[in-house]
């Protein structure tokens, strides 16, 4: 496991920081400035402005490069970045004081000019920024003095500040912009603590260390950020010393490399959770009794500790548990692996034993056609070919169709949907219930217009999402988010299995790295080299 | 022989002209949409709507197929889809990996390959003859991901000799190089082989003996220059067979290709920087097929080309 450690200077954290610092684990090392990490991932940016790429292999790197005005501090609590306070004016409009003094890498101030630049380069330009989809109801910035902004949202936006704290939200030099035109997403110019050298496509990305940041500055000279597709390769590079830190490692060597003081192993809960889905609007599985008996037929723990071997955790709901507004969904107590309680649902819901053992009714097979890709999300292939096994064993029949994910997305985007199941898995990108509830289960949000994929329908729901939306009260959102998946766990359409868990192996001698729950929040601010 | 080399190039035209419009049909055909796919699952449908317009990816396929076809006749090959970046950059990028890999794993395969078949052939049965046939086989047959992570394990990681992958200075080339050749060099063993032994039975070969001239002389001269046709040949659709297939290659070594590239534009349904990689591999061809049929006639003057 990671070992713990506190973000200094929050004030939250601060009592927790001070029993960290005398805990036997040892005191502060002290650090050393110096050297060069290398980074080695699957694969290469598609850009490295938020503008174009929102996937973690941009993300990675510009996270390092752009600040956004608030940023998610590892333990998912808002923190301040380039704005240093804010003020809640109307539930369509925020007030930002921002941080004075800051210059962008290319000498430009930043002001609530850039600000507004930004925001409007993202939610106005055409075609729009591809974050701009994942940013809700933002809908742009004024300027009050050179260092007040109001951001504006089109309707009252309850999740407005975890959305200004998105890896993707970060403020770019408006006259860098300008200079460089279409040459910025390859070259970004931000605020951050290391700023762009060099991108040689599918070889590396080089960044170094700013220094004029305006907080603490980096330790580290340079970081390369390498491309290895092939896993076994990226290992290797691990244990030969050409990498210090693999992104993506492969699962099946963690236990032997938590083992060896050579390396670390950072891990942490992430925030993806990776699902069987259910079509609740056609028969079957519009009988809330099937769904539910086919959580009972399946083992979830057998999946686990046999397919993913640590590599994740059990899901907890549909929501990942450092999402703001998640609730346990306590499912091992609701739904325990219980083929005798399944079948029993089954009979009751009118399915009887069928002569090839699949169960019937009015002469019809309890058949269920499902869509798969493999290969999107760890293991989706294998624990989809499980639970298809363990539902044969309640009588039920599942007919799996994989196909490569370009495909299967296509299907899912598309307005009629022929299939009764699914795999897929869902991250919340700005950690809000919101984010996932909304466009997941509101009914209005069938594709393509959401991701409602289910076909989920009840007006209560509708009602909870759209209220929690549109609230500033935190607490009251929370407890709206509460109750609609207190309704989501009675009427399951997904079988939750499980959550990912962020995995980043490093050399031993790779100081001062957080793993994030968001995949995307690579932060290399405060690592430094003991060598 | 300028006019013959006209005439080839002038046919390469309808060549390319149907290549780019197979590549286009089925990226059409295939399902998937590189609009969506790009924006991803919280894309909104009007997101989607105006990025397509923006693209102009609503147009009838003949429309962008005429429209395609003159701006690359002046020399504009689009822009890719996902990057929003000038398919010229990113060929320029990926192109110069590409052919370094390719000459390097070509000149290995050509020399290894004709130097292991005419030993083999000129002691046929002997000790190495076994060797190489054997290991011709098993190179022939061993999957390139395999061997590649194999000589990874041996020369980067146990012997740290050579680095893990990556391009940069020749000892960066050495391993995806080898890895690339071994097919290609165990089918010109088998090949060179094959037909030295062949034009070793002939009777001038037999003659030349006959006539007191030196063994080393009747093998290169006499032997190896008649027998190089069908390597060549070989040679020639292996060049193409390496610049194409080196994906495999190219991901276990890290080496930033035109293979990849490719994988990546079809996974993301990115047509036009499809459309671009494909053109430039289909002018690669035409160029090798040129390049062989002259040098036919240079090792053969009874092969002559008339315009």
């Amino acid at each position: 496991m990671t070992r713990a450690r506190v973000a200094l200077g929050t004030l939250a954290a601060a009592a927790i920081a001070a029993t960290i610092l005398v805990s036997p684990s040892g005191p502060a090392e002290a650090q050393k400035r110096g050297g060069t990490l290398t980074i080695v991932r699957p694969t290469d940016p598609v850009s490295l402005d938020p503008q174009l790429e929102t996937t973690a292999p941009g993300a990675w790197v510009y996270f390092n490069m752009l600040e956004p005005l608030l940023t998610m501090d590892e333990k998912m609590q808002i923190r301040p970045a380039l704005a240093t306070g804010y003020e809640v004016l109307s539930p369509t409009k925020v007030r930002f004081k921002l941080r004075p003094g800051v210059k962008f890498h290319d000498g430009t101030p930043l002001n609530a000019a850039a600000v507004k630049f930004t925001f409007d380069r993202a939610l106005r330009g055409n075609p729009p920024a591809r974050w701009a989809s994942l940013a809700g109801s933002l809908s742009g910035a004024e300027v009050v003095d050179d260092l007040t902004v109001d951001v504006t949202t089109r309707e009252p936006y309850g999740p407005i500040l975890r959305t200004l704290a998105m890896y993707c939200t970060g403020i770019v030099s408006p006259t860098a912009v300008q200079k460089m035109g279409e040459g910025f997403s390859r070259a970004p110019v931000g605020t951050g603590p290391f700023k762009f050298v060099e991108w040689k496509t599918n070889t590396h990305v080089i960044l170094e260390r700013n220094p004029d940041y305006w907080g603490d500055k980096a330790l580290l000279d340079r970081v390369v950020f390498k491309v290895v597709p092939e896993e076994g390769a990226r290992m290797i590079a691990l244990q030969t010393g050409d990498a210090d830190m693999v992104l993506l490692p492969a699962p099946a060597q963690l236990p032997a490399l938590s083992r060896d003081p050579k390396y670390v192993v950072h891990e942490v809960v992430g925030g993806r959770v990776v699902f069987a889905g259910m079509n609740a609007a056609t028969p079957p599985l519009d009988d809330v009794r099937v769904r539910t008996a086919l959580l009972y037929a399946v083992d979830r723990k057998a999946i686990l500790d046999n397919i993913l071997e640590g590599s994740a955790v059990p899901a907890r709901g549909v929501l990942a548990p450092s999402v703001f507004g998640f609730k346990d969904m306590q499912l091992d107590r609701l739904y325990p692996f219980d083929r005798a309680k399944a079948k029993a649902l089954l009979a009751q819901a009118g399915w009887t034993p069928g002569p090839d053992g699949i169960l019937q009714k009015g002469g019809q097979r309890l058949s269920l056609s499902w869509l798969a890709a493999r290969g999107r999300y760890p293991k989706d292939g294998e624990i989809t070919e499980a639970i298809q096994a363990m539902l044969k064993e309640v009588g039920v029949e599942a007919k799996v169709q994989f196909l490569e994910w370009a495909t299967v997305f296509t299907q899912f985007r598309s307005a009629s949907f022929n299939h009764q199941m699914f795999t897929l898995g869902w991250v919340t990108s700005n950690a809000d219930a919101d984010y996932s509830l909304y466009a997941l289960f509101h009914s209005k949000q069938v594709p393509p217009t959401g991701w409602n994929t289910s076909r989920y329908a009840n007006p209560r729901v509708d009602t909870l999402v759209e209220q929690a939306r549109r609230s500033m009260n935190q607490t009251e959102r929370e407890k709206l988010y509460g109750e609609t998946q207190d309704i989501l766990a009675k009427e399951m359409v997904w079988i939750p299995v499980y959550n990912t868990k962020e995995i980043v192996v490093t050399r031993a001698s790779v100081k001062g790295f957080t793993v994030h729950p968001v995949e995307y929040n690579l932060w290399l601010g405060k690592t430094w080299l003991d060598k | 022989m300028l006019t013959f080399i006209a005439r080839r190039l002038l046919l390469a035209v309808p060549v390319l002209l149907g290549v780019i419009f197979v590549v286009m049909l089925t990226v059409q055909l295939i399902p998937g949409d590189a609009v969506a796919l790009m924006l991803g699952e919280h894309a909104t449908p009007e997101a989607v709507a105006r990025l397509r317009d923006y693209l102009g990816l609503d147009k009838p396929l003949l429309v962008r197929y005429v429209g395609y076809v003159g701006r690359v006749a002046r020399g504009d090959l689009g822009r890719s889809i996902q990057q929003n970046r000038p398919v010229v950059d990113e060929l320029a990028d990926a192109w110069p990996a590409t052919l370094e890999l390719t000459c390097a794993a070509l000149v290995i395969s050509a020399l290894a390959g004709v130097a292991a078949g005419v030993v083999s052939a000129v002691w046929p049965n002997s000790l190495f003859d076994g060797v190489a046939r054997v290991g011709s086989l098993f190179g022939l047959s061993m999957p390139v991901f395999w061997t590649g992570l194999v000589l990874i394990v041996v020369f980067a990681l146990w012997l740290p000799w050579l680095p893990v992958g990556g391009m940069g200075s020749l000892p960066h080339l050495v391993l995806p190089a080898v890895t690339l050749a071994l097919p290609s060099l165990a089918m010109v063993a088998r090949m060179t082989r094959s037909s030295v032994l062949e034009v070793l039975r002939e009777d001038y070969v037999r003659t030349a003996r006959a006539k007191g001239v030196a063994e080393r002389l009747v093998v290169a001269k006499h032997a190896l220059r008649n027998a190089a046709i069908p390597i060549l040949t070989l040679l020639g659709l292996q060049a193409g067979q390496l610049m194409g297939g080196a994906v495999l290659t190219e991901t276990v070594f890290s080496w930033p290709g035109l293979g990849r590239l490719m994988v990546k534009a079809i996974f993301a349904r990115d047509y036009v920087l499809l459309q671009g990689a494909v053109l430039v591999f289909a002018l690669a061809f035409v160029l090798i097929n040129l390049a062989v049929d002259i040098a036919y006639g240079v090792l053969d003057p009874r092969i002559a080309h008339h315009g």
